[in-house]
């Protein structure tokens, strides 16, 4: 029997039994919405992270005293050993590595800022050396970026992210204007175009002032984040290891003892999450898969009671001619249909699921493109898989006994 | 009967010494023991015999639904006996045209698309399936009733697609058991008249009944008496 007809028959009989077959697949539809909706959200993540970290720029990493800390065990062990970065570090970085091509530093603080009676609490105070704004890219709406002389003079000038200028500074150019940080008056120079938000958190409630000035303010506690540029993106491994003996032999670490620094680069934050976002992923497809398996038995089940429901059809088919293979295949495409529905049903919940988790919650979601294919591949192997042993069942019936049943 | 042996070109269904029994329990149950028939081309030939007495075993023999544990069966001088199941499903397609008691159409389909089911399983394309299938139950008069599903029909036009699915494939062999067994008088008369036509037509027609008056429409009448042939007549055609 060609395959057109057992696909049509399979049809038949499940839109005979529409109601049946819809209860029959709510196994196989939570599974694969619930797998493809976790596969947008990390896969939304994943290129939202990649776009963020494309902020930091090519051959550009960053050496700071914490690194990526992924456990409380490394935090304890870093904020034991690890010793606070300084612009001596820095120095001795531009200094001794030739193939470090710009070096910068930023310190951070937190204050309130004032204009007038409004204020704004908690806003993150970078205190940038002016290299900085050749390693990362500052969109500049209004003004202009801080200046080496001005960095040099520790002059009051500040440069503020968007947030800023929304809160202080509605519908007016900033430029020019005064803005009020810990008890000292600074000229605004310049503001930052918007950069969005980071799982709801927003990345325009910044500043950023001379790095002197900084130290006058806050004292000179504060590590550094040192930010290294490579002169050429492909030297960029050989680079950071040579800024790890520059920091290695200033602070006296002997071979085979570990840094007590961490150097971060896109590359590295890239692969961290990576990893970290398919072990999420192992464990939902593990989670899912039960729901999946569990799904393909409620289809093994229910071909079974139709197989009995349509013993005497059977009978009928064996008896006009219908091999035992003309058998299989009729069930067999019938559980695999019933499977790829409920797969097809799934995904578009999903795909459902992932436009409302972007367009309503802080949570990015991105459709993987490989979903379908993937999800139909695995419900087509379910419907086989647990299909079959129904299918054969029905071949094996013996006609005659087939054709006296009730 | 040495001469009985050797095939005659009009010799259609050829049955020796054959032996069908079933494990039942710890005995074994010999419902056929040792039958002997030669059935011609273009007879109309009645298997009769009480419940009980082989002559379903039979007929699912002579349908190829089932495989004798001894003895021989030609069908159109071939071994049929000793084949392998998808062999017999080819059989079963090709050469017998079944017709049951209960008409065993498919429910959800129509008249049609059950009359063209053998000839799904023949291979055929779509179109010259429809044509046939749509030929066939013009040739049971039921040419307006192609697109009606079962559920639509009388009983006696529930039998005529039965008996139009059984002939669609031209086969050597109608087969029928019990043909009107859930029919009418009236109805039961209509049928056995179709079945009269068919015969006149060409067709070899077998019928099994335990009813005397279906058997008496054949013109030759088998008995079964404990899986044995008990009597074989002529059966000259009554006015």
């Amino acid at each position: 029997m060609i395959l057109f007809e057992a696909t049509r028959l399979a049809v038949e009989s499940i839109r005979a039994n529409a109601l049946r077959s819809f209860l029959t697949l709510l196994g196989i539809i939570i599974g694969i919405a619930a797998i493809v909706s976790t596969a947008s959200v990390i896969n939304g993540l994943n290129l939202y992270v990649a776009e963020k970290l494309s902020n930091l720029g090519k051959g550009v990493f960053v050496v700071s005293r914490w690194g990526i800390i992924t456990s409380d065990e490394e935090w304890l062990r870093a904020a034991r050993r690890n010793k606070r970065l300084k612009p001596d570090d820095a120095r001795a970085i531009e200094q001794r590595s030739d193939l470090a091509e710009v070096v910068a530093y930023e310190v951070h603080a937190r204050a309130t800022l004032k204009r007038g009676d409004q204020e704004i609490q908690d806003v993150d105070v970078g205190g940038i050396t002016a290299a900085i704004l050749e390693i990362e890219p500052y969109d500049v709406e209004h003004g202009r970026l801080i200046t080496p002389a001005e960095e040099e003079h520790a002059a009051a000038v500040v440069f503020v992210g968007h947030d800023i200028v929304e809160k202080l500074f509605p519908n007016v150019d900033p430029v020019g204007k005064t803005l009020r940080i810990r008890n000292r008056d600074f000229e605004v120079v310049g503001s930052a175009a918007k950069k969005g938000s980071f799982f709801g958190m927003s990345q325009d409630t910044f500043v950023k002032i001379p790095f002197a000035l900084h130290r006058k303010m806050w004292g000179t506690r504060s590590s550094l984040n040192i930010s290294v540029k490579a002169a050429d993106p492909a030297l960029m491994e050989e680079a950071m290891d040579q800024a790890r003996a520059v920091l290695r032999s200033r602070h006296h670490l002997r071979p085979g003892e570990d840094d007590d620094f961490g150097i971060v680069s896109a590359e590295g934050i890239n692969s961290v999450w990576r990893n970290m976002t398919r072990m999420i992923f192992s464990v939902a497809i593990f989670v899912v898969g039960i729901s999946l398996v569990v799904g393909g038995i409620v289809i093994m089940n229910i071909m079974l009671v139709s197989v009995i429901e349509r013993t005497r059809e059977i009978g009928v088919r064996k008896a006009v001619g219908a091999r035992q293979r003309d058998i299989v295949l009729q069930f067999l495409m019938e559980s695999v249909i019933l499977s790829l529905l409920g797969g097809a049903i799934g995904l578009v919940l999903a795909g459902a699921a992932a436009a409302a988790l972007e367009n309503l919650t802080p949570l990015p979601a991105r459709f993987p493109v490989w979903a379908p294919p993937v999800a139909f591949g695995v419900c087509a192997a379910i419907g086989i898989f647990f299909g079959i042993h129904p299918a054969r069942r029905a071949a094996h019936l013996n006609p005659i006994d087939a054709l006296r049943a009730e | 009967m040495i001469q009985a042996a050797l095939p005659s070109p009009d010799e259609l269904i050829r049955l020796s010494g054959l032996w069908k029994s079933y494990p039942m329990g710890p005995v074994t149950v010999d419902a056929l023991r040792g039958v002997d028939l030669v059935i011609r081309r273009n007879e109309y030939l009645a298997i009769m015999g009480p419940s009980g007495s082989g002559k379903s075993t039979l007929m699912n023999l002579i349908g190829c639904l089932d495989s004798p544990s001894r003895g021989s069966y030609h069908l159109n001088g071939q071994l049929v006996s000793a084949l392998p199941e998808h062999e017999l499903a080819r059989i079963r397609n090709r050469e017998i045209g079944f017709v049951f008691q209960t008409f065993n159409l498919l429910a959800r389909a129509t008249a049609l698309r059950n009359v063209e089911l053998p000839l799904v399983y023949a291979g055929l394309r779509h179109r010259e399936r429809r044509d046939r299938a749509a030929e066939a139950l013009r040739q049971v008069e039921l040419g307006d009733r192609m697109a009606h599903k079962p559920n639509e029909l009388s009983g006696g036009q529930r039998q005529r697609v039965s008996i139009a699915r059984a002939l669609v494939t031209r086969p050597s062999l109608l087969l029928a058991d019990e043909p009107t067994g859930n029919l009418d008088s009236t109805t039961s008369e209509e049928i056995m008249t179709l079945f009269a036509r068919l015969h006149q037509e060409g067709n070899t027609i077998v019928v099994v009944t335990h009813e005397r008056d279906i058997a008496e429409r054949a013109r030759r009448i088998v008995t079964i008496r404990d899986g044995m042939i008990a009597s074989d007549q002529p059966h000259p055609p009554t006015a």
